[in-house]
């Protein structure tokens, strides 16, 4: 790992909690409210995210500016049970 | 110059125009270090750096030099990032004025399950292995399998969310009934 990717790994962290604050993910209510559905901050964070993200990261896929990652396997099993997990922790946690 | 500073020093932003954000974080991780960001990894890199040098030499615990190697080769980009995403969130926090040191969430838990340190720092700590534990068998957290996978229309992601929305609101209603 070179210097550069460090400095961009730093610069594109900063962005990411600059916006995980702005958007109040860091914050217990937000994530434990988008569980009782009283709070949809999270959904409409993540999901403007990906909307962004997709069309981005496609274009400039075809334009064959990049590659797609090695994306995390597809395993029905593993995906679906880590969630259900997953799920538990973080209305709890809140985080 | 004014209209920035002033958006600079709100405390929330509409989570839409975040959101755009957060996609344009993605699309220059991709295009420029050729990774997707995640941070559930970063626990598993410091345990392995952390974890290598102290069972190099144990003929019988072989996880860290030789079932994992591909994190063990020192602090990996995700560390950086994440330790990006703390210098970040404090930024944000320190420019709107909102810094202040506190033991438990304020807003909303105090109300609902007191003033207690304790039993926050447990319920946390608990939610924290259950949240890895999660992350490390479907391969990911919210950022790296959901948002990652997610905007690479990964079918992993797809699974993945469903299942964090149903049990996370069966806990919330089970832990909340009528509450709050």
């Amino acid at each position: 790992m070179t210097t550069t990717d460090i400095l961009v790994a730093l610069v594109l962290g900063f962005a990411f909690g600059w916006v995980l604050d702005k958007s109040g993910l860091n914050r217990y209510y937000k994530i434990a409210n988008v569980f009782r559905f009283t709070d949809l901050a999270v959904l409409r964070f993540m999901m403007s995210g990906m909307l962004v993200g997709m069309v981005g990261v496609y274009t400039l896929k075809y334009l064959g500016v990049v590659d797609l990652t090695a994306v995390t396997a597809t395993v029905l099993a593993a995906n679906i049970v880590g969630g259900l997990i997953f799920g538990v922790g973080m209305a709890l946690a809140g985080f | 110059m004014n209209w920035i500073m002033k958006q600079l020093r709100k405390d929330l932003w509409s989570p839409e125009v975040a959101g755009i954000g957060l996609g344009l974080v993605y699309i220059f991780a991709l295009w420029f270090s050729h990774r997707m960001p995640g941070t559930s990894g970063t626990f598993f890199n410091i345990a392995a750096v952390v974890g290598k040098p102290l069972t190099a030499n144990d003929p019988i615990n072989q996880f860290f030099s030789v079932s994992y190697p591909p994190i063990t080769q020192g602090l990996n980009w995700q560390f950086y990032m994440v330790v990006g995403i703390f210098l970040g969130a404090l930024a944000s926090v320190l420019i709107a004025g909102k810094f202040k040191w506190t033991l438990i969430p304020i807003e909303q838990w105090k109300d609902v399950f007191g003033g207690a340190v304790w039993k926050r720092w447990l319920v946390a700590f608990v939610g924290g292995i259950i949240i890895e534990i999660g992350a490390g068998i479907a391969g990911g957290c919210t950022s790296g399998l959901a948002l990652a996978g997610g905007i690479q229309l990964s079918p992993a992601a797809f699974l993945f969310i469903p299942g964090i929305f149903l049990t996370g609101a069966i806990t919330q209603w089970l832990i909340y009934r009528n509450r709050y």
